[in-house]
């Protein structure tokens, strides 16, 4: 076996005009080469990354990684409830400023996916990789899905080590390409690499850099219209990356001595390597995006191309789409695990055929975009607000007062990240709040952040992510916002409420005894009530450990009834304009003073801030009378 | 586009506009026609801008597209906005409803006062209603959406009948006497101006 060596592939020809160097090929001086299994060798590899959380959920082939990784100094390692949970964790101790490295096997993945596909979007704080350990052959899982697809569908990178010293190295890569691209970047490994032992040389540890959280809504709240500002850099950045995929060290073209080359990564490499010793080589460490320059550069050396890679034919459909000749799946089997000789066989008939005619690959162009870069300047905007008289406005009121990192879910109090609130720090996928504030507050040892999640959404993904959090000692604040119903949507029934599509009544799930039962502090309080509202997010905020406080008060949408209505003292009003940054849509100034529409519900939140007595409450019974 | 008319109906989220395009969307299909319309919503309805659009023909294809070649709008920013929707000698029938968006309520943002100029710098065709106060006229000032549709509907090829109908199929029925008067004072208003523009 041996490592990617970037001296040879210069003597044949050089890859890359401005390589950037491997980082930190300095040998550690006093020890001597580690025989570690790829796992072991991922979980060190951190560890010298200056990697400080590290979580994932147990499933073979990954599983050594989080074990290993508890053992190591320095190094906080968490099994989660489940794989959505581990990644959504990491994000938030990324978030706080720490290295992250997330586990799975490949099916958990397909859990992990919803924050997986958005974090391409938002990108990272620190940086965050996640390994996918995958399971050709099927030794110990359901399926053998080939997770390289996930790469290539949320457009991120993918670093796919071909042994243990190469697992042991590439960790440190990874996130220098997370933290320089602002992306997460998958590192795959398949059972043979994750199970296997080689020799691994330690290296000299690679300091991570300070990165202080930062709040930014435009990154890291995904409503509309940041998303698609976000998912246009996504696009952008898949460019740069495939640039510095041509460049990188990490693709290593090697020269052979007969007319024959191969495109290979992973263990499929080794396999090929020891099957045709005298081809040539495009060995692809960074795999996605495919370095089409170096792909063509092969084709320019020898005649015969063949691609080499378990389960699907992931790199031959792009090779094929660049209208370049090659032997994949038609001989090399689709489904199972690989060895030199199943690759010799396949391959072996293929060398005493005629070469086909050489061609000129096409490689497409960069992909036109339709959302411009920046909002166009011209007509003011006119995003979604919160309701006049919404109870959540009062909820972001009262942890405003506090200096916890508002993290958010998905719901109608998402939009209390809008101006001119900007109440809320992230929203990264349905019930990611609740994992994000157990890793950022892990990442930074005391409660710093918040979460913010509606009761709809609670029942969504809220429990999981709370249960992770009792059980991993998290310190936290959640506020449920309960209105009794999915509002965003049009007023659904949910678990919390009973209410089914047909309107009937089923039976109800209770937030506060859920939380309870899962060992808990929670307390329930009328949002309505901004002073008892007030003081149960004091208390929860300024007591260690973990609580819920469940603000209950149904969408004002579905009250008849309204509280009442604010009237202002024209006399006393100067228009200093405070109660607008409340952000009711009821308030608007007038030509003297504030004035309000029929909009207004008499929740009063106006009258608190108002500093010259100028707005008062009318209790709806006083009007009628 | 190949002999389809598009509709867009732009507003504030809660102004009405899914209902104004269910009505005109059953007004088409009672004349005959194939039709098919898309609303967009979720987020939008709160507060935010809506657009719905309606497109109706012997047969349609695509339920979107680019250009309308009627933009009815129920706020008069949103109709600013619509513009930009519309073909080149389009009809904009807008409201002069006014929703201050939160930047202008804080000062960031100013509201715009050209709608007439922008509307005849491109060569639309405009008809600005007082919706609101008709609606009250009529019964309720929710019902400004189809005062507005009572007024696009000169520009429609839809019989009497056929809006009736339409109005019949997509309106509750304990508000449709309310909308009916609506709809028809919306014409009549609409009518003044094409004579009188």
């Amino acid at each position: 076996m041996r490592s990617h060596c970037a001296a040879r592939a210069m003597a044949w020809s050089s890859p890359c005009r401005r390589a950037p160097p491997l980082i930190g090929y300095t040998l550690c001086p006093v020890e001597r080469a580690l025989f570690l299994s790829g796992n072991e060798a991922i979980a060190r590899g951190a560890q010298r990354a200056g990697v400080r959380f590290v979580c994932g959920y147990p499933g073979t082939p990954s599983t050594e990684i989080v074990e290993t990784a508890a053992s190591l100094e320095g190094v906080h390692a968490e099994w989660c409830v489940n794989e959505k949970v581990a990644l959504e964790t990491a994000v938030g101790a990324s978030l706080a400023g720490v290295r992250s490295l997330v586990a799975m096997k490949h099916v958990g993945l397909n859990v992990a996916a919803d924050p997986f596909m958005t974090l391409s979007l938002t990108g990272v704080n620190a940086g965050v990789v996640l390994v996918s350990a995958d399971d050709p052959g099927m030794h110990s899982s359901q399926n053998e899905q080939d997770n390289r697809a996930f790469a290539k569908f949320a457009k991120i990178p993918m670093l796919e080590p071909a042994d243990s010293q190469e697992a042991y190295d590439f960790v440190a890569e990874a996130f220098a390409l997370s933290e320089e691209f602002d992306t997460p970047v998958m590192l795959r490994t398949t059972t043979r690499l994750s199970h296997g032992r080689g020799r691994a040389l330690p290296r000299v540890p690679v300091p991570a850099p300070e990165l202080p959280y930062e709040r930014d809504i435009a990154k890291y709240v995904m409503v509309p219209q940041n998303a698609r500002r976000r998912n246009r850099l996504v696009l952008e950045r898949l460019q740069k990356l495939r640039r510095r995929a041509e460049e990188s060290p990490l693709n290593v073209l090697e020269a052979g001595t007969v007319d024959f080359g191969i495109i290979a990564s992973g263990v499929a490499y080794q396999y090929a390597r020891e099957a045709f010793p005298k081809a040539w080589y495009l060995k692809l460490g960074l795999s996605h995006p495919l370095p089409y320059e170096k792909v063509a550069r092969l084709y320019q050396s020898v005649a015969r191309v063949a691609v080499v890679e378990e389960l699907d034919p992931f790199i031959e459909e792009q090779v094929r789409a660049l209208g370049l000749p090659v032997m994949g799946k038609e001989v090399i089997p689709a489904d199972g695990e690989l060895d030199p000789e199943t690759v010799f066989r396949a391959l072996e008939p293929f060398l005493a055929r005629r070469p086909p005619r050489r061609r000129r690959p096409v490689t497409p162009s960069a992909p036109r975009l339709a959302t411009p870069p920046e909002v166009p300047a011209g007509l003011p905007v006119r995003p979604p607000v919160l309701c006049p008289g919404c109870a959540h406005r009062s909820v972001y009121a009262a942890l405003q007062r506090h200096s916890l990192a508002p993290l958010g879910d998905i719901g109608c109090y998402t939009l209390g990240a809008l101006p001119p609130l900007r109440a809320l720090d992230s929203c990264l996928c349905m019930g990611a709040s609740i994992g994000m504030m157990s890793g950022f507050n892990q990442a930074l040892r005391r409660k710093a952040a918040a979460a913010v999640i509606g009761d709809s959404t609670f029942f969504h993904s809220g429990v999981t992510p709370l249960i992770d959090a009792v059980y991993n000692q998290s310190e936290g604040l959640v506020l449920v916002l309960d209105n009794r119903t999915t509002a965003m949507t049009g007023h659904q029934g949910h678990p919390g409420t009973g209410l089914r599509p047909d309107r009937s009544q089923g039976p109800a799930v209770d937030v506060q005894r859920l939380c309870e039962g899962i060992g808990v502090r929670c307390a329930t309080v009328d949002a309505t009530d901004h002073k008892a509202l007030d003081a149960a997010i004091r208390a929860e905020a300024e007591t260690p450990g973990l609580g819920v406080v469940v603000a209950l008060a149904p969408c004002v949408l579905m009250v008849r009834e309204r509280a009442g209505r604010v009237v202002v003292d024209e006399e006393r009003c100067n228009r200093c304009g405070l109660c607008l940054d409340v952000g009711c849509p009821a308030l608007a100034p007038g030509e003297v003073a504030m004035t309000l529409t029929d909009a207004c519900t008499g929740c009063g939140l106006c009258v608190e801030v108002c500093r010259r007595g100028a707005l008062t409450l009318e209790p709806a019974e006083s009007r009628g009378a | 586009m190949n002999g389809t008319t598009t509709v867009s109906l732009v507003g504030v989220g809660g102004q009405g506009i899914l209902l104004g395009a269910a009505v005109l969307a059953e007004t088409a299909m009672a004349a005959g026609l194939d039709v098919k319309a898309s609303d967009v919503k979720g987020m939008a309805q709160r507060g935010g801008s809506v657009l719905s659009t309606v497109r109706f023909g012997r047969h349609v294809y695509s339920p979107v597209a680019r250009h309308a070649d009627v933009v009815f709008a129920t706020e008069l920013l949103e109709g600013l906005r619509g513009l930009d929707l519309l073909v080149p000698r389009g009809t904009l029938v807008c409201a002069t409803t006014r929703i201050l968006p939160g930047g202008v309520l804080r000062g960031e943002e100013a509201y715009p006062d050209e709608l007439a100029a922008a509307a005849a710098a491109r060569g639309a065709r405009l008809m600005l209603l007082d919706a609101e106060t008709l609606a009250r006229e009529a019964g309720n000032a929710r019902a400004a959406n189809i005062v507005l549709l009572g007024a696009a509907s000169l520009v429609l090829p839809f019989s009497p009948d056929a809006w009736d109908h339409g109005l019949g199929a997509a309106v509750p029925a304990k508000i449709l006497d309310v909308n009916r008067r609506a709809f028809a004072l919306g014409r009549d208003a609409g009518a003044r101006q094409e004579v009188d523009p």
